[in-house]
């Protein structure tokens, strides 16, 4: 199906910048994966195994495997958006963005090329997140956390990731300084993760904060990727499918018509 | 025949501000075209514009007889393009850069091409440092690896030699004659004159973003500048007094005149006796004085 050994301007530039962002990632695997490993460790062991047995969430599970589901999303999400974003951020920053520009790479190219390298690594972590999990209840319950559903959960993490790859992509295009990068995630993104039922369940919250963390749409994906783990979430599977669909189109889009009008010079 | 690079009624526009106006010319195969202005002319907008990282406001471009827009692919894998300033790269070495490089062109296996360049430009020792471990003239020759890792028809330099000491300049250009020879076409841009004098083919010279001239450069030299011609003689002659005579002290004389005009026809018009001649001294116009001069005309 592919010669490799030829030239080939169609298919040869989208790989190997998809390469190239999965090459990025790997040479700092400290940075990308251990620590988002040794975070979700921390977080499991505070919250899940030391504070976890006070907490009621209202689900049929221990919350040490409502707290693993949620991680999961949110280590995918998190590493999806920063891939990208600092993918662009530092090519702004070192200049080598302009070579995306320069090269006979289309922008569609250049969008599925970037998302996916942050997709890959979004599950990567993921799945580091999920065996550092699985670990935990291991050792608190003898047993490993049976998965509800494998379609299910590749399903959300893949697309949710791609979503935030491309939400990513957008901030980054769209952001003139470090300062304005760190403020979309410290007052925008942070929130509206740690908001979305990573810790906890709608059933913890009184009406109106329910009725409120229904906007979130994080909520949607992370609750998607709870049920195809525990088979039980907040909001319905159908609403999450919904939810993490729109958000890919609507991320597209946004990208797209961004990338169209974006410089691509170095600050 | 297509022509390498065609520029058509090239214009861009920041607000009010024209920074290149409704530019146009054609690079001729395998020709070093040298495109020269003082700083801020356009030059570098230009070339950006080339190479799409500028949106021009009108005109088109096209390489080889692709739009650099509407068959963006095919004329962008045509083109090899040297920025002024030095791209970092981050993580990844002389060699993984110039990998990537080859494939974003569509080359995914392209390690003789690359060992060659490599070598060609003395980076090969150093092809396993990241581009912050290098030396700036090796930053400047990796731009260049860079730039013709699949052998483009058409190579873009903007300044590859600024801030670079004497030695490394020479060595570029004799890597640029070459690469003429091989029959890559070169529009490149500089400050150092009397280089592009001996390298270009063609110049253009461009000022507050228009054209003002382009031509030979031995024709523009022939066209905008004078000889000088220093005579000295045993005695003092007494001479026909013409435009050319421009002082006669003793028994010095110093002429001046068009590039055009050959030294015989001179001194035959100021009627001096050649037998009287015992030393000779010509100096011939420089890019340079055809340069200031375009820039003077320009200023009227």
């Amino acid at each position: 199906m592919f010669d490799f050994s030829k030239q080939n301007i169609s298919s040869h530039p989208f790989i190997m910048l998809f390469w190239k962002e999965i090459r990025r990632y790997l040479k700092v695997m400290v940075q990308t994966v251990v620590t988002p490993a040794i975070n979700s460790a921390l977080y499991l062991l505070i919250f899940g195994v030391s504070l976890g047995n006070s907490i009621d969430t209202g689900f049929d599970t221990p919350y040490l495997a409502f707290l693993i589901s949620g991680l999961i999303m949110m280590s995918c999400l998190n590493n999806a958006f920063q891939n990208t974003s600092s993918s662009i951020i530092s090519g702004k920053f070192s200049g080598d963005l302009e070579d995306l520009k320069v090269v006979p790479l289309s922008s569609q190219q250049i969008i599925w090329a970037m998302c996916l390298g942050g997709v890959t690594r979004g599950v990567m972590v993921s799945l580091v997140t999920m065996l550092v999990g699985q670990i935990f209840y291991h050792v608190t319950f003898g047993e490993f956390l049976e998965i509800h559903s494998w379609p299910a959960l590749m399903f959300f993490l893949f697309f949710g990731a791609l979503s935030y790859a491309k939400l990513g992509m957008f901030v980054a295009f769209l952001a003139k300084t470090f300062d304005q990068m760190s403020a979309v995630t410290a007052f925008i993104l942070q929130p509206l993760a740690f908001l979305g039922g990573v810790f906890f369940s709608l059933n913890n919250l009184s009406p109106f904060w329910q009725k409120v963390a229904l906007f979130n749409p994080v909520l949607y994906l992370i609750s998607g990727v709870r049920y195809s783990i525990l088979g039980q979430s907040d909001v319905s599977l159908t609403s999450s499918v919904i939810v993490t669909s729109v958000s890919l189109v609507l991320f597209h889009f946004l990208i797209a018509f961004t990338l169209s009008r974006s410089q691509f010079k170095r600050w | 025949m297509e022509k390498p690079l065609k520029i058509q009624n090239l214009t861009k526009n920041y607000g009010d501000f024209s920074a290149v106006k409704d530019v146009s010319f054609d690079l001729e195969d395998g020709e070093i075209f040298g495109l020269l202005g003082p700083n801020g002319a356009g030059k570098t907008t230009l070339i950006s514009c080339i190479v799409t990282l500028e949106k021009m406001t009108k005109g088109s471009v096209s390489v080889l007889g692709s739009d650099i827009y509407k068959d963006a692919k095919n004329a962008k894998t045509k083109l090899g393009y040297v920025p002024q300033e030095v791209i970092n790269h981050g993580y990844f070495t002389v060699e993984e850069i110039l990998g990537f490089y080859s494939g974003y062109f569509g080359i995914l296996q392209n390690k003789e091409r690359i060992k060659y360049l490599l070598e060609k430009l003395a980076l090969y020792e150093h092809k396993d440092k990241k581009v912050k471990q290098l030396s700036g003239g090796m930053k400047r020759r990796l731009m260049i690896a860079k730039a013709l890792v699949h052998s483009p028809k058409v190579l873009l330099l903007d300044e590859p030699t600024a801030g670079v000491d004497i030695e490394l300049r020479n060595s570029l250009w004799e890597f640029v004659l070459e690469l003429k020879k091989l029959g890559t076409t070169v529009l490149l841009t500089t400050h150092y004159l009397e280089e592009a004098e001996s390298l270009c083919d063609r110049i253009g010279v461009i000022h507050k973003g228009e054209l003002k001239k382009i031509g030979k450069t031995s024709d523009l030299i022939s066209e905008l500048t004078f000889r000088t011609l220093e005579v000295e003689t045993s005695k003092k002659v007494e001479l026909k007094k013409t435009d050319y005579l421009k002082k006669q002290i003793g028994n010095k004389i110093t002429l001046e005149f068009p590039s055009t005009l050959k030294v015989g026809e001179v001194i035959s018009s100021i009627g001096l006796d050649l037998s009287c001649v015992t030393d000779l001294q010509l100096k011939e116009g420089s890019l340079e004085d055809a340069f200031l001069k375009i820039l003077d005309q320009g200023r009227v």
